[in-house]
């Protein structure tokens, strides 16, 4: 799904919830706000990418027990031992404390593939545009290029092939090396007459003379100073609230969790919260039809 | 350009220690976030450098054109695991400079990570890959004598094992450990360790072969339209030349 609510809003908010959703995650190890986590960034996940998404999940599983795993053989504090290993102790706490280090890793890759999902570089652009605009318009040009040099790049090895170069499963890998860097040299003296011809362009239409402007498609509305605002008390509610703290070896201690524990869920679920409203307008304003 | 300055006194002076404080200060697990804060601080500069100078057009665009040559150079020889991306970058950076090297490295494969995800790795890979094009351009550039295929090699095969490589391998690092501990680098870095080599065996590779070529290519652009400092490099030899004479004259 490609517009669910929360994308459509402004990329300031998105960028913000991103920015709070994956530094809370990297910093606090109690396990229920951990799995609530995972909760959160794997529906809205599997919400933007629909059936697609169970693959990335379907990967990270066996990450999580490879990383949970590994940690009581590099780590052996912690009092109550399974077994021995090369005579070293694999401690319950350490495999514990491995297990909730892999989870971190894994619910912030889901975030990131969410961030990736819903703040596009249209979205970054008109984002910093104002703030850098050189670096913005270079990686504008940039995103351009890259298709379109891959493009250039299988045109070019089709010519070669053409004339009997670089065919097949004949070739060892010296000559797809030298090949590729025939490619790559034709392909740079491609790209960088065009790059002249782009500039000279951009200067007689006035480059550099005034401020640069972008297209702006996204306003920022009532709606979203609302949800920052909710972010904001969300987020201070989980600090102040407490009961984050956990810490594993050499003893577990894992404090018990306090009402900010609602507070963090309200901030995790903004996304799927929104996408359930908008479900349920809809419903209504087709069932008033 | 006086803003700039003080701005990055500033994140020299107060930023980054407080970063750093903090982060020994603050319990549990604190190491990814404040190395990555430290790793956005140290970039800055380079970009807010870059930004104020109002780069011209034709250098903005053949930046670009390096970038995207970088990241697209992974199509082109189709043998997995070859990537000549970080070689092209630290040509850039031999020819260019090392500002220009940096630019190229860092937004190159930040522009990358769009195409694949952005995830935890694209600070790092983005000051690894920036710092990569940097030094080879405090090294090399404007020092003719020193572009020998060979030694660019050498040079681009060291530098990954030894540097670039250990910097991508330090996010791993620091995401991935709880307790920083030598034997938790090791196991880290060891594990690192063979896929350094081969990414470095790519990059010296494609600068034996590559490098010759692209830089003669790249120094011609640079000459025929006065690009990226050529003019000012023209102008002062030619002083140089006229002091030069004068004294020889007066001698004589």
């Amino acid at each position: 799904m490609k517009d669910d609510a929360f994308s459509k809003c402004h990329p300031l908010t998105n960028f913000l919830f991103f920015l709070g959703a994956i530094g809370f995650c990297a910093v606090i190890q109690h396990p229920i706000y951990l799995l609530l986590d995972a909760v959160g960034a794997g529906g809205y996940y599997l919400l933007l990418k629909g059936k697609k998404g169970w693959s990335l999940i379907a990967g990270l599983i066996p990450v999580f027990f490879l990383l949970s795993g590994i940690n009581p053989l590099l780590n052996t504090y912690g009092a109550t031992a399974l077994f021995h290993v090369f005579g070293r102790p694999y401690t319950l706490e350490a495999l514990l404390y491995g297990m909730v280090i892999a989870g971190m890793l894994v619910v912030m890759l889901l975030w990131f593939g969410c961030y990736s999902a819903v703040l596009t570089s249209d979205k970054f652009v008109c984002l910093f545009g104002g703030l850098i605009p050189s670096l913005s318009l270079l990686l504008v040009m940039i995103l351009r290029m890259i298709p379109s040099l891959t493009r250039k790049a299988v045109q070019i090895a089709d010519a070669r092939k053409s004339v009997g170069k670089g065919t097949g499963a004949s070739e060892n890998k010296k000559g797809k090396v030298l090949g590729g860097m025939r490619i790559l040299s034709a392909l740079t003296d491609w790209a960088l007459e065009g790059s002249i011809i782009t500039a000279d362009s951009m200067r007689a239409r006035g480059y550099g003379c005034a401020k640069r402007s972008s297209f702006r498609i996204y306003r920022f509305a009532l709606r979203d100073i609302l949800l920052i605002c909710l972010m904001v008390v969300f987020l201070l509610g989980t600090l102040l609230a407490g009961g984050t703290e956990a810490s594993f070896t050499p003893e577990l201690r894992i404090a018990s969790p306090s009402w900010g524990l609602a507070s963090y869920a309200a901030f995790l679920m903004l996304p799927l919260i929104l996408h359930g409203i908008e479900v349920i307008q809809q419903r209504t304003s087709l069932a008033r039809l | 350009m006086r803003k700039a300055t003080v701005f990055n006194i500033v994140l020299i002076l107060v930023l980054i220690p407080a970063t750093l404080f903090l982060g020994t200060k603050l319990t549990g697990r604190w190491y990814y976030l404040t190395s990555t804060l430290m790793v956005i601080e140290i970039m800055i500069p380079f970009f807010l450098a870059f930004e104020t100078r109002r780069p011209q057009a034709r250098e903005l665009v053949t930046l670009a054109v390096m970038c995207a040559l970088a990241v697209a150079s992974r199509v082109v020889v189709m043998i997995p695991n070859f990537k000549p991306m970080t070689a092209i970058i630290m040509i850039t950076g031999i020819a260019f400079g090392p500002e220009a090297g940096f630019i190229t490295g860092a937004v190159g494969a930040f522009a990358s990570n769009f195409f694949f995800s952005q995830g935890p790795w694209t600070p790092w890979q983005m000051m690894a890959y920036g710092l990569g094009g940097f030094l080879a351009g405090v090294i090399f550039f404007r020092r003719p004598g020193t572009r020998n295929p060979v030694l660019l090699a050498v040079y681009g095969f060291v530098s990954i094992v030894l540097f670039v490589g250990p910097l991508l391998d330090c996010c791993t690092l620091f995401t991935v450990s709880n307790h920083l501990s030598w034997k938790y680098a090791a196991a880290v870095f060891g594990a690192g360790f063979t896929y350094n080599l081969q990414h470095g065996l790519a990059c010296g590779v494609t600068m034996l072969l590559f490098s010759k070529p692209l830089l003669s290519k790249l120094d011609r652009l640079k000459g025929k339209y006065g690009m990226m400092d050529a003019r000012k490099e023209h102008q002062q030899c030619l002083e140089k030349a006229s002091k030069k004479w004068k004294k020889f004259r007066n001698n004589a």
